[in-house]
């Protein structure tokens, strides 16, 4: 169900699933061009997790997807004021479910536990973003150290993004303090609480889908959920 | 604390035995992931990388190996492999086949 939130920067759109009632968990997308490959797969865990009996949100944060924030406006400090706005809005015990470098923006949210697929550090995702430039031809000029540079957006395939924004996330890291627990893929060597097979479908050059994968993490999400609160 | 190497047990036997049997080893696996990793970001089917040899072209003649995908399998290799790969590193060249960016791969590993 479509529904809205507000935060003090204005009014986003968000994707209500499952029950009234209960525990909620507030998603957050990867960032940028993954947030397109991965939001199919992340709508139908929100929905394996509503038959579980775990209501979810998917809210739009300023500047991604159908905000009215132009992109070359989002900011990270904004990105977390939203996302903590929407989960404080729900008046429930929240457990945050991010992604990738959704991962870097739950920091401001009340939240009972943390449950983290792939997280990334923001200077990864930075390189990645840089790389992806490179190869395209359009290798982004700018010196992340530079804290005064006041220059203008940079474009990176087809994205505007502000110079504040690309510092702010080169330094930013996930919350790794209370009840966190971390899911990643097999293939992924570093360090987790779980991994489970299947293929990294935010590197995936088209969006795909995985609903087998989405039905392992709904039932994971549901059981750490559960013992979170007993 | 970390030990120095030589005051760690060796099961696999004489020191050169166990060199010879890791690069063996690696060079298997490292095949192994790069085919998982063109399957994977491409989405290619499983027959159609298996049937990937040295020769086999890639960027230029795979249509899913845009400018964009090679981003996502060089990262992809790196967080796999755990290397880094400098941007002077990439050229058409590792990537023109197979063979190719399997040894680059396989130099990257072995350092």
């Amino acid at each position: 169900m479509s529904d809205f939130y507000d935060w003090p920067g204005g009014r986003e759109a968000m994707l209500r699933f499952g029950p009234a009632g209960g525990p909620v968990v507030v998603l957050a997308l990867p960032l940028f061009e993954e947030a397109n490959r991965t939001r199919t797969f992340a709508v139908g865990l929100l929905r394996k997790l509503a038959d579980r009996g775990v209501a979810g949100l998917l809210p739009d944060l300023p500047g991604q997807n159908d905000s009215a924030v132009a992109t070359e406006h989002a900011m990270l400090a904004g990105w977390r004021a939203a996302f903590a706005a929407a989960a404080a809005a729900t008046g429930r015990p929240v457990h945050s479910v991010t992604m990738r470098g959704g991962s870097l923006i739950d920091h401001d949210a009340r939240v009972v536990s943390r449950w983290q697929l792939a997280p990334a550090k923001g200077d990864a995702l930075i390189r990645e973003l840089f790389r992806t430039a490179q190869a395209a031809g359009e290798p982004v000029e700018i010196d992340l150290n530079a804290w005064s540079d006041e220059g203008g957006p940079v474009t990176i395939a087809g994205n505007r993004i502000s110079r504040p924004l690309l510092r702010d996330l080169n330094a930013a890291d996930c919350v790794r303090d209370g009840p966190v627990r971390v899911v990643r893929l097999e293939t992924d060597p570093a360090i987790a609480d779980r991994k489970v097979e299947g293929a990294p479908l935010w590197r995936r050059n088209e969006p795909g889908d995985d609903p087998a994968l989405a039905s392992i993490l709904a039932d994971d999400i549901a059981d750490w959920i559960a013992r979170c609160a007993s | 604390m970390a030990r120095a190497p030589s005051a760690l047990p060796n099961p696999q036997g004489s020191r050169y035995r166990a060199d010879t049997m890791t690069k063996h080893h690696a060079a298997a696996s490292v095949d192994r992931t790069v085919r998982a990793v063109l399957k994977d970001v491409l989405a290619l089917g499983d027959s159609r990388v298996a049937a990937f040899d040295d020769n086999t072209p890639l960027f230029g003649a795979l249509p899913e190996l845009d400018s964009m995908a090679v981003a996502g399998v060089l990262t992809e290799l790196e967080d796999r492999l755990g290397f880094l790969i400098d941007d002077d590193e990439v050229d058409g060249e590792m990537l023109e086949t197979f063979g190719a960016l399997r040894r680059f791969v396989e130099r990257k590993v072995n350092g």
